[in-house]
């Protein structure tokens, strides 16, 4: 009897190591533990400052700036950095575990260093019966290993009506076809508008009774 | 034809500022409301049948009756998370004509006597928000939103909130735990939003859609309204429609409409030379339908009828080009990503459906494995803490029990090919980079 | 704040009758009728059920879906069921969906044995697992912190620790990251998780995924024997379990006592029993010999003592420290007043005040209780730092705000750690409560209509209070509701006019008719673990057991120092306390010590004092060891269990005092301690026909017994005529000095392994305005001093801190702020 050799390739044993940053990280037993910042030691600049209090000012109670907040620490420095969410902690009265809690939640909320130039390439269902995933490895290799991008593969961005699409810096653009990609990242390095005839702000209805009227 | 509601000047130039808005007769609505008691909105309301257009679908009317009289601060929130895949109508409403959505808001809130509103809208809709800002600016101007609204006495604020990417907080209460600023964790309920929600106070919470039907609703009178659509789905609504078809997009119609109407006769059908596979009517959370069922009036009580739900009333069409394991897989790891971890059934048996399905799409897997699936997706419904857990078992369970010989298929084919393959590999090293990789 | 009323309520579970409270959860409420729910993330201490774990479903009549037990509550004609096929299918698919990814690793695991997973899974499960995909592995154990260690394979997600931290200790430090299976239990940023209760997460994990650092493969759940006791290492007394292995102790467990501690324990609690078993304990008697203490035997030991106290003859002072047991007390106080026919026995750090104010101030009419600080209307917080002085009494001030909309005000002089969740904070010049007291008094005559806005205004001044601060304070205090509970530290009366200061909070209590309400009162935190004790069973320079008059009133423990140092008293008897340490004024007790011809002491450690200066020296009991009782701040006698046997050649305190006075020539009548117990019993009227068996593993509080109405009553409890005191000095250039001792400046800490990293260093804590001032910036290193004395100390900037003041710690072995006089001191750059 032979026994087939496997393929370990394709055992996945190998596929499910802590891919999640901090699952295997201790704590560094030398630093302070990490509480609500004070104000006297934690220096936070004004404008920084002025922007998270104009947010705190909508609610009723103060931490419900915590999204806000750290949407304004990420605009500022790229990502969330521990210095940043600091800071916002200080602001907030919030700790800064509390902050980077929240921070981890939520996708659009970088807890890594990454590049300023933000892609998302939706890759959820309607777009990937449109030949999404190709969409998606082609932008990565066209970026290539280019630090100031920080492509990823998105959930459905709610534009599954231009798909294959994507959110290049906030902005929806779709169908994107493949040989529209070298343009694309083009147009991004150069910091120009990215595809301006793909540009959802520019579709009109396809419902053709609304159509019709107008 | 349809009558259309909300899409009725939806591409008219300048619709998204008040001017045009007005010449229009946008916010109308809002001072007739004004002129009225909240009772009688209310009863307005629940005479129009309206019902909740985010995905649960229900009543509009009842759900404000629920709010307690009273002085206590009482809150509106606006649920603009959409990501629900499959579906981008809010998107086109709050882009092309925000201030009907304003309006809605207004009105509802006065009805409910709630004086704080937030719109909490998913944060990637980054034009979306600039606009909905600007028209709150203008909504704020005139003094439809602020202290004593055209002498009403009914004083309101209504701040825009940006999400940051996360499907749970489209979940009310996970949305309200999210507003206040937390991870968007659903909560137990009861107590339900209607006593104890945002900040503890009672909060109705609606879609998008739904909030900006209600100004049409006051305008025309809610037994005007229910006219159209169905006896038990009254109004119009918005499909978006995305997938294996040449015209995907978002189309007004009245419910009761046939799905083939919608499918083909909107949005164009499938590709030439190919045929529709199967269907989501209601977002990818909706068990999947088959092509059988494209004659059933597209409603919620036929959804619910044929196994399904209306949902968000996002149409997924998949062609037969397309394989079920692969949908089956896109659909399970988009709930494992999304799942906010929380509860156990959801957590861990999202992870190892997916986990499942990898094995079935590579070929590791045997027919009983389709066996452990659906009966892990069984042991998913109906445990959960929040409906994420079934949204992913429902339609899952759906394209096992309706394609399993496919699923079959797959796995049978992918373990000739893994054979194929295997022998021509020299075991030691590849398993040293295996490991290392 | 009324208490909510039970109403009983009866249901069906799986065809029982049964009846249960209203409104408890149907997990508790199926516990009335024998049935057993299943839980993982609800537990109750931690406040609403969450839901989570989704153990606990059952089919409820009525209702199409499963629903969670822990998180519904029990309703009148409620028709439950738990062993339905449904209810078990799904329980299974719980259990099964929490092993996929779950190690198995019970062999080697601390938890295993006491761990509620193993038992669910056991007794819940289908005992099978369909999962054959490989499992998630990581490294493990990680430090969480240098006493907790996390093993995050093991990790339920229950949510139980980061509840813990986030809505109980409220320190926000544990959090959950990342979203679904990818969720993990972490710090921010690879921050240590370091804050005062950090180890209740370890109880609360149902899993081996936190465990004690200490306490990791020490014994296994067979090896272990728990014993019930009273940890004595601060006022709050809390109850505890000793887990104990061949007569060591390994580990302390809370043992829930709803009206001490609510279930929970402090740090020091939790690790310092550590100390009662290190190298640097003292087990063996020794005698200074040739300026070194050397071992002896117990016979060279008492004879030594018991010889050189019968020379000193009524010239010798005697000091209990907090840690001191009432019988102990009541012992030390009889040798000393009957055998060594001396007055001068004291227990109170901060001088002595009049037997009527005692009375006053300890009246069972005015005693607020544990619980009160939950369900009050609104609680002042005045002059003290619970986190620090008890710091149990935190958490309960917290849960009362966090649950019950307590309005809660901090009235100190340095900012609190409960600041942030209180309605209003009040400061005032370190020892200046007098004058802010009689400031608060006025106020909340003005807030009565009476016209005394400029006497506030001027004693506010005095205190170095911002007066419309104090007027906010008396209308909190006035309009909240009429049950106001005011939690004072000792240092209150504190000083040489400490009893003015008493005088005047009688008047606040007074004005807000506290006395003679339920729920509502005074509540002292004392400066020792048993200050109310050691009080009532007459440790004090004149008062008797009972709080007895006395003949002749002696000396106050400021008085000895004095009078020791001036040669009228020789020797002094030093009762677990090293004065260095636990009094102020150092230089006065260092003068003292090297004068005095014999100081006797019980100690388990050779601090500095004992070291230097101790001539015999008899090794203490731990607390572990002791048996006796204890007095709660709200009155509650407490009993000590012993848990292991005396370790070296320890003995009972009891015994030592008893034997010296046997060999002074006086038989004392007791040779158990029990016998102890009923002598104290028998000489405090108020404690009158307790016994043991009575407090049993609760205690008891004596202010709720009939016997209370034999406690002496005052002559007056006010309204007391009180002279403003003069103003507090103003800050010229020179600062206020501010003291406080932190809940890790204790011997105990200082010896155990796992806590040492804890053990504070001084720190000069500045407002950043004086530090702009004084061109000082954070981690400078400073001199603090005042008239020739001066400490080393780094500088610390606070924000809240207020300015003009810098806070220094006493009872650290170094730079000791107990060496400084104020009331302004010096601060310059090192
Ligand atoms: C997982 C999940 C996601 C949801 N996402 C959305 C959403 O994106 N937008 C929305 O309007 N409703 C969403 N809902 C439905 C809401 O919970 C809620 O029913 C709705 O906002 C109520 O508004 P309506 O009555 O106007 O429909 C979601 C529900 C679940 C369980
Ligand atoms: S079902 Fe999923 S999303 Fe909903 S609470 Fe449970 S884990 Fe969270
Ligand atoms: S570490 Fe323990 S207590 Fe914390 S979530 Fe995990 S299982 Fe629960
Ligand atoms: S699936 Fe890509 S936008 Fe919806
Ligand atoms: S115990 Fe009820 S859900 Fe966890």
């Amino acid at each position: 009897m032979t026994i087939d050799p496997i393929d370990p390739r394709r055992v996945p044993r190998f596929d499910h190591g802590s891919r999640v940053p901090g699952w295997d990280e201790a704590v560094d037993l030398t630093k302070d533990p990490a509480e609500v910042p004070d104000p006297a030691t934690t220096p936070v600049p004004d404008d920084l400052r002025a922007a998270i209090e104009a947010h705190i000012a909508k609610y009723p109670e103060r931490r419900s700036a915590t999204v806000p907040a750290l949407r304004e620490v990420q605009e500022r420095y790229g990502w969330c950095t521990p210095e940043g969410i600091e800071q916002a902690a200080c602001v907030l009265r919030l700790t800064p575990a509390y902050l980077i809690s929240v921070a981890t939640f939520y996708d659009m909320l970088e807890t890594r260093p990454v590049g300023r130039n933000t892609i998302y390439v939706c890759t959820n269902i309607s777009c990937s019966l449109c030949g999404a995933d190709e969409l998606y490895t082609t932008v990565r290799d066209e970026v290539g290993d280019d630090p100031e991008f920080n492509v990823r593969s998105f959930e459905c961005l709610g534009a599954c009506d231009i798909a294959p699409m994507a959110s290049v810096n906030g902005t929806y653009v779709g169908p994107i076809s493949l040989d529209e990609v070298p343009t694309l990242v083009q147009q991004v390095r150069d910091g120009a508008e990215p595809l301006p005839d793909k540009q959802l702000a520019r579709r009109r209805s396809v419902d053709p009774n609304a159509a019709s009227r107008s | 034809m349809t009558q259309l509601i909300l899409f009725k000047d939806i591409d008219e130039p300048g619709l998204a500022t008040l001017e045009v808005y007005q010449r229009r007769g946008g916010y109308e609505g809002m001072r007739k409301a004004l002129g009225m008691s909240r009772d009688q909105l209310i009863a307005e309301l629940e005479a129009s049948g309206l019902r909740g257009r985010g995905g649960a679908g229900f009543s509009m009317g009842k759900k404000a009756s629920f709010i307690p009289k009273g002085t206590m601060d009482k809150y509106l929130v606006c649920n603009a998370d959409e990501s629900e895949p499959g579906t981008f109508k809010d998107r086109e409403l709050m882009q092309k004509c925000p201030h009907m959505l304003i309006e809605g808001m207004i009105i509802a809130a006065y009805a409910v006597g709630a004086n704080r509103a937030f719109i909490y809208i998913r944060g990637e809709y980054e034009l979306q928000a600039q606009i909905l800002e600007r028209a709150l600016e203008e909504a704020r101007g005139q003094g439809y939103i602020g202290e004593d609204i055209l002498g009403s006495g009914h004083s309101m604020t209504l701040w825009l909130h940006r999400g940051a990417g996360a499907y749970i907080c489209g979940e009310e209460t996970a949305l309200l735990d999210s507003l206040e600023g937390k991870r968007g964790n659903p909560r137990l309920k009861p107590p339900f939003p209607a006593n104890q929600g945002l900040f503890q106070g009672p909060t109705l919470i609606n879609n998008v859609e739904t909030l900006a039907t209600v100004p049409h609703i006051i305008r025309m009178g809610g037994e005007e309204y229910a006219k159209l659509g169905t006896p038990g789905s009254t109004g119009t609504k918005l499909v978006s429609v995305s997938g294996n078809v040449r015209n995907p997009g978002n189309f007004e119609i009245e419910l009761g409409t046939p799905a083939r109407e919608i499918i083909y006769g909107l949005a164009g059908g499938p590709h030439e030379g190919r045929e529709v596979k199967f269907w989501f009517p209601g977002g990818s959370s909706s068990p999947v339908l088959l092509p059988k069922d494209l004659d059933l009036p597209y409603d919620f009580d036929s959804m619910a009828k044929a196994g399904s739900m209306l949902g968000s009333g996002a149409i997924i069409v998949i062609d037969d080009a397309n394989s079920v394991v692969d949908v089956a897989l896109k659909t399970a790891k988009f709930y494992r990503h999304e799942s906010c971890g929380k509860c156990t059934p959801c957590r861990e048996g999202t992870n190892w459906t997916v986990r499942m399905l990898e094995r079935i799409d590579s070929g590791e897997a045997t027919p009983m494995d389709l066996d452990i699936m659906a009966s892990v997706q069984e042991q998913i419904i109906g445990n959960c803490l929040c409906v994420l857990g079934d949204a992913m078992a429902m339609p899952v369970g759906s394209m096992i029990a309706k394609f399993r010989e496919e699923f079959e298929a797959h796995i049978e084919a992918a373990r000739e090919r893994n054979d194929a393959l295997t022998t021509a590999v020299a075991p030691p090293e590849a398993l040293i980079q295996g490991a290392v990789a | 704040m009324p208490r909510p009323e039970t109403r009983m309520v009866t249901l069906s579970i799986d065809g029982r009758e049964v009846t249960a409270p209203e409104n408890v959860m149907l997990v508790d409420g199926a516990k009335y009728g024998d049935v057993e729910i299943p839980v993982f993330c609800y537990e109750p201490k931690l406040g609403a059920p969450v839901g989570a774990c989704r153990m606990c479903l059952v089919e409820i009549e009525g209702i199409p879906k499963l629903q969670t037990a822990c998180s519904t509550p029990v309703k009148d004609g409620m028709v439950v069921h738990t062993q339905t096929a449904r209810v078990h299918a799904a329980q299974e698919a719980i259990v099964e969906f929490l092993l996929i990814n779950h190690p198995l690793d019970c062999p080697v695991c601390d938890k295993g044995g006491e761990c509620p997973l193993q038992d669910i899974s056991f007794g819940w499960g289908g005992g099978r697992s369909r999962f054959i995909e490989p499992k998630r592995h990581f490294q493990k154990p990680l430090a969480l912190s240098p006493l907790i260690a996390i093993d995050r394979e093991r990790c339920i997600l229950c949510y139980r620790c980061v509840r813990f931290s986030q809505e109980i200790a409220e320190d926000y430090q544990l959090v959950l990251q990342e979203r679904a299976a990818h969720t993990f239990v972490a710090t921010f940023d690879g921050h240590p998780y370091v804050a005062p209760f950090s180890g209740n997460i370890i109880e609360l994990c149902p899993v081996g995924a936190l465990t004690s650092q200490p306490y990791r493969f020490r014994a296994r759940p067979w090896d272990i024997e728990g014993s019930g006791s009273v940890c004595t290492l601060c006022p709050a007394q809390c109850n505890v379990n000793f887990t104990v292995r061949d007569e060591r102790v390994l580990r302390v467990l809370a043992r829930d006592h709803a009206e001490v501690d609510d279930g929970w324990l402090c740090d020091k609690g939790r690790f310092a029993y550590q100390a009662v078993h290190v190298d640097e304990r003292i087990t063996r008697p020794m005698i200074r010999d040739g300026g070194e203490l050397r071992p002896v035997s117990w016979e060279r030991a008492l004879e030594h003592a018991a010889s050189a106290l019968g020379r000193a003859q009524a010239r010798v002072g005697a000091i209990a420290g907090g840690e001191t047991t009432n019988e102990e007390g009541f012992l030390l106080q009889r040798l000393v007043r009957e055998v060594l026919l001396s007055n001068d026995v004291d227990s109170r750090a901060g001088g002595s005040l009049s037997l009527d104010l005692h009375r006053a101030l300890g009246a069972p009419a005015a005693q607020a209780t544990v619980s009160d600080l939950e369900f009050a209307d609104a609680v002042l917080v005045l002059d003290c730092e619970p986190v620090d002085d008890a710091p149990i009494l935190d958490l309960r001030i917290r849960k009362g705000v966090r649950r019950r909309r307590v309005e809660l005000a901090v009235a100190t002089s340095r900012p609190s750690s409960l600041d942030p969740n209180a309605r209003l904070r009040v400061r005032f010049a370190p020892g200046c409560a007098e004058a802010f007291l009689l400031a608060l008094e006025a106020a909340i005559g003005t807030a009565a209509g009476e016209p005394r806005r400029e006497e506030v205004a001027r004693l506010a001044q005095a205190a170095g209070a911002d007066a419309g601060a104090v007027h906010a304070l008396a209308d909190l205090l006035t309009t909240s509701g009429d049950d106001v509970v005011v939690l004072w530290g000792e240092r209150v009366t504190g000083g040489e006019r400490g009893e003015y200061a008493g005088r005047a909070l009688l008047n606040v209590a007074g004005r807000l008719g506290l006395r003679d309400r339920d729920g509502a009162g005074l509540l002292c935190v004392p400066a020792g673990t048993n200050g109310r004790g050691l009080a009532e069973a007459g440790v004090l320079p004149n008062a008797g057991p009972g709080l007895s008059e006395v003949e002749e009133a002696g000396r106050d423990a400021a008085g000895i120092a004095a009078a020791v140092a001036a040669g009228d008293l020789v020797a002094l008897y030093l009762l677990h306390t090293d004065p260095l340490r636990d009094l102020p004024n150092r230089g006065a007790w260092e003068a003292a010590l090297d004068r005095a011809s014999l100081v006797v002491a019980h100690a388990a450690f050779l601090t500095e004092g004992i070291r230097a200066h101790a001539d015999v020296v008899f090794p203490a009991e731990s607390y572990a060891e002791k048996e006796g009782t204890v007095t709660h701040p709200d009155g509650r006698l407490q009993r000590l269990r012993p848990a292991i046997g005396h370790q070296g050649e320890t003995r009972a305190e009891w015994q030592v005092l008893a034997e010296l006075a046997r060999r002074l020539g006086r038989d004392l009548g007791v040779h158990t301690g029990p016998m102890a117990t009923d002598q104290l019993v028998a000489a405090v009227p108020f404690y009158a026909g307790i016994t043991l068996d009575e407090l049993g593993g609760k205690g008891l509080r004596w202010p709720a017994r009939e016997a209370a109405s034999a406690f002496p009553a005052p002559a007056t409890a006010g309204p007391f005529e009180l002279e403003p005191p003069a103003p507090a000095p103003a800050p010229n250039g020179r600062l206020r000095l501010g003291t406080f001792r932190s809940i890790w400046a204790a011997p105990e800490v200082e010896v155990s392994p796992a806590l040492k990293f804890l053990h504070p260093r001084q720190r000069a804590e500045l407002s950043p305005a004086d530090a702009q001032r004084l061109k000082l910036f954070p981690g400078d290193r400073v001199t603090v001093g005042s008239d020739g004395h001066s400490v080393s100390a780094i500088v610390a900037l606070r924000d809240g801190a207020p300015e003009g003041t810098v806070f220094l710690e006493t009872a650290i072995p170094e730079d000791s702020a107990s060496l400084l006089e104020g009331p302004l001191v010096e601060v310059r750059k090192a």
